[in-house]
């Protein structure tokens, strides 16, 4: 994938080297700076870190069973670090994730029952019900910013709460299960996605359904006249006004898109792993997904790679903790420390120089061209 | 007639507790804000202030230590916040979020390491109620003003107050302006990075007494995110009072109010998922009605940099 | 000491003291040199005016005074004693006020907490509004600069801001004020009722720095003039002893003329029709009031003009980039008064936008991206929402090469270019597509000599192709070498009509409002 939009000048090589080496320069200081830190917190705890870090890779990718607890957390990832990385790129805010994925997700629960047990067909069916959820959830700051001006970082930020509100509602009324325990039926297993099996435990096929989304957006930015325009409009409004492009509509759909893949993200984790909705449901999938976006500087392909470090971070801190009593919780603390660090661009200018900064693009928003 | 004064009072007292946290929290925000920089990581801010506030606590069984160790962390993450966003000229919305989850992760790691395990943490002494002689014997009222936790006392003199700096200090419109046109700020000799650090760093002081409210004022313990969207809600109670101390305080009586009639609801009139909504339903409205951000501060989510 | 002064200016202020002297100052920005060896000499009670066109130093050489630029070579004394100024607050510290073209005022506040903002008097804890209304009022009265203390300026009109303004000059005690163009934003009246201030401010012995590219202003209020042109300073004449003509032609001079080939004037159809068009600015003011124009097939209609005064908006109202407030245009006879851009294009119209950088091009986007910002859900380059970005390198690549664009990659990023090869590259854009008609305003802004007279070329070759263009140009010498008829826009309206040749003189009486009676092209 060599960049589209290169700094001119220079060897074709060395402009594919600078294309993939250039952004990929902020977060590699940025986890590299958190690791130190994380170094640094473990020793004062009165651990080591060197076993902490020894096991925390093993818990990731020691073994066919880590790897398939690390595909497991790295699935959900991709989908909110999509829905994130969309509307980015036509300068939006996207901090709805969560409430999206829970639309997405009671809806599958939903459907998931309502179409009986007609075995594997039924997933399509409810994926796509999942993603139209997502979409429409999306929309609705969508809509608020473009013919309100209400902006979408609160509006999204207050529509998860309500949307999980509104999931757990429909989960404790009219979709609750019988029985003492709060939550909706249980989905017929044969129309559910199966496991991967074999040694990678509870992994499932949606970690592929996953990377089929990150190919679509890829192809959705890069290869279509939609995908054209959400660029074009996020990287100059004024220049998009100008040549005729309207930017409210673009608006919608930016944030419906993003809606609609962290709805799909819902759909895939209801159907492949959990089976229902609980109440509570706790997954804590939007937020990161704003890490992973940034991390991947908003490029599909870059956002699988943080989706899969995110999902190793968090499938590695379980054996970390098993083995050397260092909470689990210190992956989270790391993520933090990334994202903080990621955007902090002048930080890391200071450390590597300005010329690697020119390199690796002005601003991290923007991410990779293609 | 007893019976429904009774309620009323009862009311009264609860919204007042659940409006506590909401207005320090959104004074907090409003230092940030109006020195021109965003801050979206109230709900971080409260929760280590809250677990901060327990842990110095237990470990000294003094309440007023735990109120300091709570100002402390809260003023150490707000100033983390300012550093990246002033001077590393980081994007201020990144920056909040990244604290948010610094704090969900710090506080359930530290939660474990310090307490041997996750969920809710020992009990501590805290801010209990203080009934205060006289005040409280007005009928309906009284009590349901008069007989709280000395935080909520706090809080009632900083609203005055908070409008006083903001409105009638040299401070307050050096502050002001800087979130307004920092340039004009800047040419009339005032430094306009050095204003917002203190915005900021007031916006970490004010949420800590959010924060330990919380876990020393109503409760008396730390249970793991129990800031429950708090911290958002006093983003939008200050939006909705249009970033001015009395309408922020205002907002937020009515968001405490909605909490207040939670319970005494009938769960056939309105389901409670409805009226936890609520708040949050109500902001979007709000923000829809009145064009979003555009009463703002103007300056507001912009690096300055010198020409 | 000094005379009361009538409009004639005072001639024994000449023999004031000196409390300012700018010496031999040099300030270069890259290969630019805005202030070239500028000598400048301000004397007691006076009222300097410093006049000179768009670009030709004066706001540069006033910002190093104020502190907000270092010049390269040269001193400042002031009062005779030699001064470093570092920072506005040196330059307020050492007595010298600015008043800038565009107020630095804060509007949620009231004039009375503008004016004190970083010099407050206290009382106690608490600012001591009671003590600032009343300095406020105690300034308003003694200079004649009516304010109510507790409005709000966000409440207040343009003219009153800028009383506000220079009462927060007076607050500080300056006695060194400088006005940057003051009544580009009055009414007649207001410019009359700042006018007798000034004289007031003199009269308490301040001196007085009047920037402004008006000259039949400085003649009335001003003592000395001193012009300014190309960095370098002209003359200094005494206002009394000169006229407006003489004032033009010094402000104007006549530079070398870019010598580029025209073939014959041979007008067709008009093509791009303009009638009672009337645009509103930005913020709201009238930029465009009823202006009428036509351009014919085979010309360049120049419009000229001092920036600001409309030429912006004009342009903008006529690509279908900004609404018209009333008025209609017209397009091959066609009314697209109420189309937008794109749809104006797709009926061959294309526009070269004043502003490249943010409106022209999206930096961030290849060459191949920017090459079909307009034509990219067309055929060849989409089909069923599907774009291929092959076919649209291929088409840059042609286009970029016609159109002499370094480096002609299709896939370099646009804000990698330099500002001559960015233009050029959105010229190729636009004139890809055999546009009937081209609107290019500040064509050639901020780019090297070589693009300029490539796009010049361009520009000529369009025209004898039968194209209509429109140019709008704060280059005197651009608008006179490829127009084949020039109009003089000055506050919204066309002042005049002239030819190509006509004199330096013409020219900076119509573009400084002195011209003859509004006329239609």
């Amino acid at each position: 994938m060599s960049g589209s939009a290169t700094q001119g000048n220079g060897s074709a090589l060395g402009r594919i080297v600078s294309g993939i080496l250039g952004p990929l320069v902020f977060p590699v200081i940025a986890i590299l700076l958190s690791f130190i830190i994380g170094a640094v917190i473990v020793l004062a705890t009165g651990n080591n870190p060197i076993a902490a870090y020894v096991a925390l890779t093993e818990g990731a990718v020691g073994d066919p069973l880590a790897l398939g607890r690390t595909l497991l957390y790295t699935t959900p990832l991709i989908f909110t670090g999509l829905a994130v990385a969309v509307p980015f790129r036509a300068g939006l805010f996207n901090i709805g994730g969560e409430g999206q994925v829970y639309m997405g997700a009671i809806t599958a629960a939903w459907l998931g029952v309502l179409l009986g047990s007609l075995g594997p067909v039924e997933i399509p069916l409810v994926l796509a019900g999942s993603l139209l959820a997502g979409f429409l959830w999306g929309a609705i700051p969508g809509v608020l910013k473009a013919y309100f001006g209400a902006h979408e970082v609160i509006t999204t930020i207050m529509l998860n709460y309500v949307g999980i509100y509104l999931a757990y509602y429909l989960a404790n009324n009219p979709l609750r299960q019988k029985g003492p325990i709060p939550g909706t039926e249980s989905i017929d297993y044969a129309a559910r996605i199966p496991t991967i099996g074999g040694a990678l435990g509870r992994a499932n096929y949606g970690f592929f359904i996953a990377i089929l989304a990150a190919i679509v957006v890829y192809l959705l930015l890069w290869r279509t006249r939609r995908g054209f325009e959400l660029r074009a409009v996020g990287l100059s409004p004024g220049a998009a006004n100008y040549a005729g492009m309207r930017l409210g509509v673009n608006t919608v759909l930016a944030l419906a898109i993003g809606g609609s893949l962290a709805g799909l993200g819902g759909g895939v984790e209801i159907l492949g792993v959990y089976g229902n909705m609980d109440v509570p449901w706790v997954v804590n999938l939007g937020f990161n997904g704003i890490g992973v976006a940034l991390l991947g500087r908003n490029h599909p392909f870059g956002v699988v790679l943080g989706a899969l470090l995110f999902g190793g971070l968090s499938s590695g801190a379980q054996e970390m903790q098993f083995v050397t009593n260092v909470p689990l919780e210190l992956a989270d603390v790391l993520l933090a420390v990334i994202l903080l660090l990621v955007t902090a661009t002048k930080l890391v200018e200071l450390i590597v120089g300005k010329r690697a900064r020119a390199l690796a693009g002005a601003r991290l928003e923007e991410g990779l061209g293609s | 007639m007893e019976d429904l004064l009774g309620s009323a009072g009862s009311i009264l007292e609860s919204t007042v507790r659940n409006a506590t946290p909401l207005i320090f929290a959104a004074l907090g925000g409003l230092f940030s804000e109006r020195s021109g920089v965003i801050n979206i990581g109230l709900e971080g801010l409260m929760l280590i202030s809250a677990f901060s506030g327990v842990v110095g606590a237990h470990f000294t069984g003094s309440a007023i230590i735990g109120l300091f160790a709570a100002l402390g962390a809260g003023l150490i993450f707000a100033l983390i916040h300012a550093l990246m966003c002033i001077t590393f000229e980081a994007d201020q919305i990144i920056s909040g979020t990244a604290i948010n989850l610094l704090a969900v992760g710090g506080t359930g790691f530290l939660m474990v390491t310090i307490f041997g395990s996750g969920g809710t943490s020992p009990r501590v002494n805290g801010f209990g109620s203080v009934t205060i002689p006289l005040l409280s014997d007005i009928p309906v009222v009284g009590k349901a003003l008069f007989d709280q936790s000395l935080l909520v006392y706090l809080m009632y003199l900083l609203v005055p107050v908070v409008y006083f700096v903001v409105f009638r200090t040299t401070f307050g419109l050096r502050l002001r302006a800087t979130g307004e046109v920092p340039e004009a700020v800047d040419t009339a000799g005032v430094n306009v990075q050095a204003m917002r650090y203190y915005g900021v760093a007031l916006s970490g002081l004010l949420a800590a007494f959010g924060g330990v409210y919380l876990s020393m004022g109503l409760l008396t313990a730390f249970t793991e995110n129990m800031t429950g969207g708090r911290g958002f809600i006093a983003l939008a109670a200050l939006i909705f009072g249009r970033w001015n101390p009395i309408g922020a305080a205002g907002a937020a009586l009515l968001f405490g109010f909605a909490q207040a009639i939670t319970f005494r609801v009938s769960e056939q009139a309105i389901p409670i998922e409805f009226i936890q909504m609520f708040p949050f339903v109500l902001t979007i409205i709000v923000l829809a009605g009145f064009g979003g951000r555009a009463i703002a501060p103007a300056a507001i989510g912009k690096p300055y940099r010198k020409e | 000491m000094s005379e009361e002064s009538a409009g004639g200016g005072m001639t024994d202020v000449v023999n004031a003291p000196i409390v300012l002297e700018m010496r031999d100052v040099t300030k270069r920005f890259g290969l630019v040199t805005a202030n070239d060896d500028i000598s400048l000499v301000l004397h007691r009670g006076e009222i300097l005016g410093l006049l000179g066109e768009n670009g030709a130093g004066k706001s540069t050489l006033m910002k190093i005074l104020y502190g907000l630029y270092k010049p390269d070579e040269g001193e400042i004394f002031v009062d005779g004693e030699k001064v470093e100024i570092h920072d506005p607050k040196d330059a307020v510290a050492r007595g010298i006020g600015m008043v800038h073209q565009h107020f630095t005022l804060i509007p949620p506040l009231t004039v009375a907490e503008n004016i004190v903002l970083g010099a407050e008097p206290r009382k106690g804890l608490s600012l001591d509004m009671d003590e600032a209304v009343r300095a406020t009022e105690e300034l308003s009265e003694r200079y004649g600069l009516q304010v109510d203390p507790k409005a709000r300026v966000a409440d207040l009109s343009v003219g009153i801001r800028q009383r506000v303004e220079i009462l927060k000059a007076l607050y500080r005690d300056v006695r060194i004020l400088v006005l940057d163009e003051p009544t580009a934003v009055l009414t007649p009246q207001e410019t009359e009722d700042l006018f007798a201030v000034l004289k007031e401010l003199v009269e308490d012995g301040l001196s007085i720095i009047l920037i402004t590219h008006k000259l039949g202003e400085l003649i009335g209020v001003g003592d000395e003039i001193t012009i300014i042109r190309d960095g370098r300073v002209i003359d200094t004449v005494n206002a009394s002893k000169t006229n407006e003509r003489e004032l033009a032609r010094l402000m104007v001079g006549r530079d070398v003329l870019l010598s580029v080939e025209k073939g014959a004037y041979d007008p067709g159809e008009v093509r791009l029709a303009a009638e009672d068009l009337t645009v509103h600015s930005a913020t709201g003011e009238v930029a465009v009031r009823g202006v009428n124009l036509e351009v014919r097939a085979g010309e360049v209609l120049g419009i000229a003009g001092v920036d600001g005064n409309g030429q912006t908006e004009l342009a903008e109202a006529l690509a279908g980039t900004r609404h018209t407030e009333g008025g209609k245009v017209y397009l091959d006879g066609e009314d697209v008064t109420s189309l937008g851009a794109d749809a104006r294009q797709v009926r061959g119209l294309a526009y070269v936008p004043e502003d490249r950088a943010t409106k022209g091009l999206v930096q961030d986007f290849a060459l191949y991206e920017n090459n079909t910002l307009k034509t990219y859900y067309e055929r060849p380059f989409s089909r069923f929402g599907v774009i291929f970005p092959k076919v649209m390198r291929r088409r840059a690549a042609e286009s970029l090469r016609a159109y002499d664009v370094r480096p002609p990659d299709p896939g370099a990023r646009a804000g990698s270019l330099s500002g001559g090869n960015q233009q050029k590259a959105v010229l190729a854009r636009e004139l890809s597509g055999d546009p009937g008609v081209l609107i290019a305003a500040q064509p050639t802004r901020g780019v090297d000599v070589g693009a300029i007279e490539f796009i010049h070329r361009q520009i000529l070759e369009q025209r004898s192709e039968g194209k209509a263009i429109l140019l709008v140009s704060l280059e005197l010498e651009e608008v006179r070498s490829l127009s084949d008829r020039i109009l003089v826009l000055y506050a919204g309206r066309i002042v005049g009509e002239v030819g190509p040749d006509a004199t330096d003189e013409e020219l900076g009486l119509l573009m400084a409002g002195r011209g003859v009676e509004e006329k239609s092209a």
